[in-house]
């Protein structure tokens, strides 16, 4: 146990934390820890959850993809136009993925190929995307979606959620590729040493491409789960969602400097943010005050991790 | 070193636990004896939204027996909305009054709630008629839209009222406003030499409206009047009329709270504004909140009796506030919101 702990010191933090919360939680308000409860509640946070797979791996490489909510907006309209223009709903989600693939592709170019930094080309591309989304949209929603259309963002599959299953098998993938493949020990080596990277012969580049086209194509899936979900295709959807994914990945213990990150730490990261999101919003009712409450916890995480790791580094 | 990293983790739960002890005055939202409404604004932290929340309070300390829960998106996120009633309506609640930003992506949730026997009225704007037992209708679009044509008719003044006009308007889908100008056009029919010369969108963002009216300025140096109708048009339009040195030769008028429109008036750019009282829309919704919970207000209801506003007409399902108020330099001084 002792060894589990100084290996993953930040992952126990986290479950000491999500543990304290429930826990809390179940002692003042125990409907909230209900299972019914629970699954309700756990309907808002799978677009953001999906998002974190590809920014974990983008934050391991020391890069950031800041355009996640917007691509996720166009890709949204994208679905919404060409539905209400006639194409069966299937089609349409493809066409909306596969714009998610070019947004994410050309930031992939931009990053990697301009070398421009990824800080810069998403910022840039945020505003972008967003202003494309909402010049084609001119503003107006679509709805009117098929029923049957919402078994992707609120359907069930024997049981399971099935955006939780999507959002289950991209963290399991992701986790295979970091701990099992030689792509994950890449990751890593880039968000390290970049440079050394590139004279030992990685790929730097294709990597690079490949995570932001990911990081994209991600957004279009969450796209289409939201609007599956909402049954609303409009341009302002997932304002902010960016940020919402690179604290939650921060909080997970992936560290901004790259090559460091765990997917389990942001799977925690997601639950935590998202419990306590819901809780406050349960228990006071305070929409400005979940925005102070997640600030905090993100600076006391990091500060925590920070001592840890410092004192670990001296002893 | 060890030892300490446990003792944190062991002390996280309790740290939290300690924090998180009950607070008095905190909601208790599973009360049975008090009625427990929640009223949604479109968004959170802005003086028209805030207004109303003032009137909706002192409606709740009058009743005594409501519990008021006023919360809505910082962000003005539809969907953060949605996610709200459908909080509200796992916890139970007796009442949610909503004003829907996006009525297709709030209306699920209003129907979910009405499902589980939560009473849903909407406020402010209106939902998908379904969704919802009643609407508490500020204004109708035609006494906005007529209201604002005969003020600036007054403003100009004259037997005739005559000048080129143009409109400066939220989105150009603006469900709202489009009923508006609707109306607006209809009754500019009375007034034949008050000629409509422009309608521009500003999208939500007063820069943009300052910019449009410095555009319509230029581009029709006979423009006499600007109807800035959405909150942030107005004060956008009214500032640009104020640093082109026009104050008083360019009329600006349409709606806002009188607040955000004082400056403007006391210096002669904007001789009226005209909205409703958005205290005692606030204080009206708990009104019908209450009663609609208590079973004293029944689908079919004509007329309702609420507390110091006295009674008030049901047209419908539409509980209906009636009369617009001018603000001018005369009265603007008396409201406070």
């Amino acid at each position: 146990m002792k060894a589990l702990f100084r290996r993953y010191p930040h992952e126990w933090i986290l479950v000491g934390l999500l543990t304290g919360l429930l826990l809390a939680a179940w002692r003042l308000d125990p409907p909230f820890v209900s299972v019914g409860t629970q699954a309700e509640l756990s309907t808002h946070i799978w677009e953001m959850a999906l998002l974190t797979v590809p920014m974990t791996l983008i934050i391991i490489t020391a890069g950031i993809d800041l355009s996640v909510g917007a691509t996720m907006a166009l890709c949204a309209v994208v679905l919404g136009m060409t539905f209400e223009r006639g194409t069966p709903v299937a089609v349409a989600s493809l066409l909306a993925i596969l714009t998610g693939l070019a947004c994410g592709f050309l930031n992939g170019v931009f990053v990697a190929k301009v070398r421009v930094h990824p800080l810069i080309v998403t910022l840039a591309t945020m505003s972008a995307y967003r202003g494309i989304a909402e010049g084609l949209s001119l503003a107006k929603p679509v709805s009117g979606f098929p029923a049957s259309f919402a078994f992707i963002g609120r359907g069930e599959w024997h049981g399971i959620s099935v955006p939780g299953l999507i959002v289950a098998l991209a963290m399991l993938a992701a986790w295979v590729v970091l701990n099992r493949s030689v792509l994950g020990r890449f990751l890593f080596a880039i968000g390290h040493n970049e440079t050394a990277s590139r004279f030992s012969g990685v790929p730097v580049d294709r990597i690079k491409l490949l995570l932001y086209s990911l990081a994209g194509t991600s957004a279009g899936l969450a796209a289409v789960m939201f609007v599956s979900r909402r049954n609303t295709a409009k341009a302002d959807i997932a304002t902010g969602m960016e940020l919402d994914v690179v604290t939650a990945v921060v909080l997970g213990g992936a560290s901004l400097f790259g090559g460091r990150g765990r997917i389990v730490g942001t799977l925690l990261g997601v639950l935590l943010i998202h419990e306590t999101r819901e809780y406050v919003s349960w228990r006071w009712q305070n929409d400005e005050l979940i925005l102070v409450v997640i600030g905090a916890l993100l600076i006391v995480s990091v500060l925590v991790n920070t001592l840890l790791t410092r004192r670990q580094a001296v002893s | 070193m060890k030892r300490c990293g446990w003792l944190m983790v062991a002390l996280v739960p309790f740290v939290l636990f300690g924090g998180c002890g009950p607070k008095p005055g905190t909601p208790d939202t599973g009360g049975k004896k008090k009625l427990t409404v929640c009223m949604l604004p479109k968004k959170k932290g802005v003086p028209y939204f805030t207004s109303c929340a003032q009137g909706a309070e002192e409606a709740a300390k009058e009743l005594g027996n409501v519990e008021l829960i006023y919360d809505g998106p910082t962000d003005g996120a539809a969907e953060k909305s949605a996610s709200m009633i459908e909080k509200w309506t796992l916890q139970g609640v007796d009442v949610i009054a909503v004003s829907p930003n996006d009525p297709e992506v709030v209306s699920p949730a209003m129907r979910k709630a009405r499902e589980k026997g939560i009473k849903v009225i909407t406020w402010d704007a209106d939902g998908a008629t379904d969704a919802r037992e009643f609407f508490v209708n500020q204004a109708t679009a035609q006494e906005i839209g007529y209201g604002l044509v005969d003020t600036m008719a007054k403003d100009l003044g004259g037997a005739e009222p005559e000048g080129e006009v143009a409109i400066i308007t939220a989105t150009l889908t603006a469900a709202n406003q489009n009923a508006w100008i609707k109306f607006m056009k209809e009754r500019m029919a009375k007034y034949p030499k008050m000629k409509l010369v422009a309608l521009q969108p500003s999208s939500e963002d007063q820069k943009l409206a300052f910019q449009v009216a410095q555009d319509l300025m230029k581009a029709h140096p006979n423009l006499k009047g600007i109807f800035g109708i959405s909150s942030v048009a107005f004060p956008g339009a009214a500032e640009a009329v104020k640093q082109a040195g026009k104050s008083g030769k360019v009329l600006v008028t349409g709606l806002a709270t009188p607040n955000d429109m004082k400056a403007y008036v006391k210096d002669g750019t904007v001789k009226s504004v005209i909205l409703w009282n958005t205290p005692d829309l606030g204080y009206l919704t708990v009104r019908v909140a209450h009663d609609l919970a208590t079973g004293a207000l029944k689908p079919g209801a004509t007329s309702i009796q609420v507390g110091r506003l006295g009674e008030k007409k049901i047209e419908g399902d539409n509980v209906l506030l009636g009369k617009l108020l001018v603000f001018t330099k005369e009265n603007i001084d008396q409201y406070d919101f």
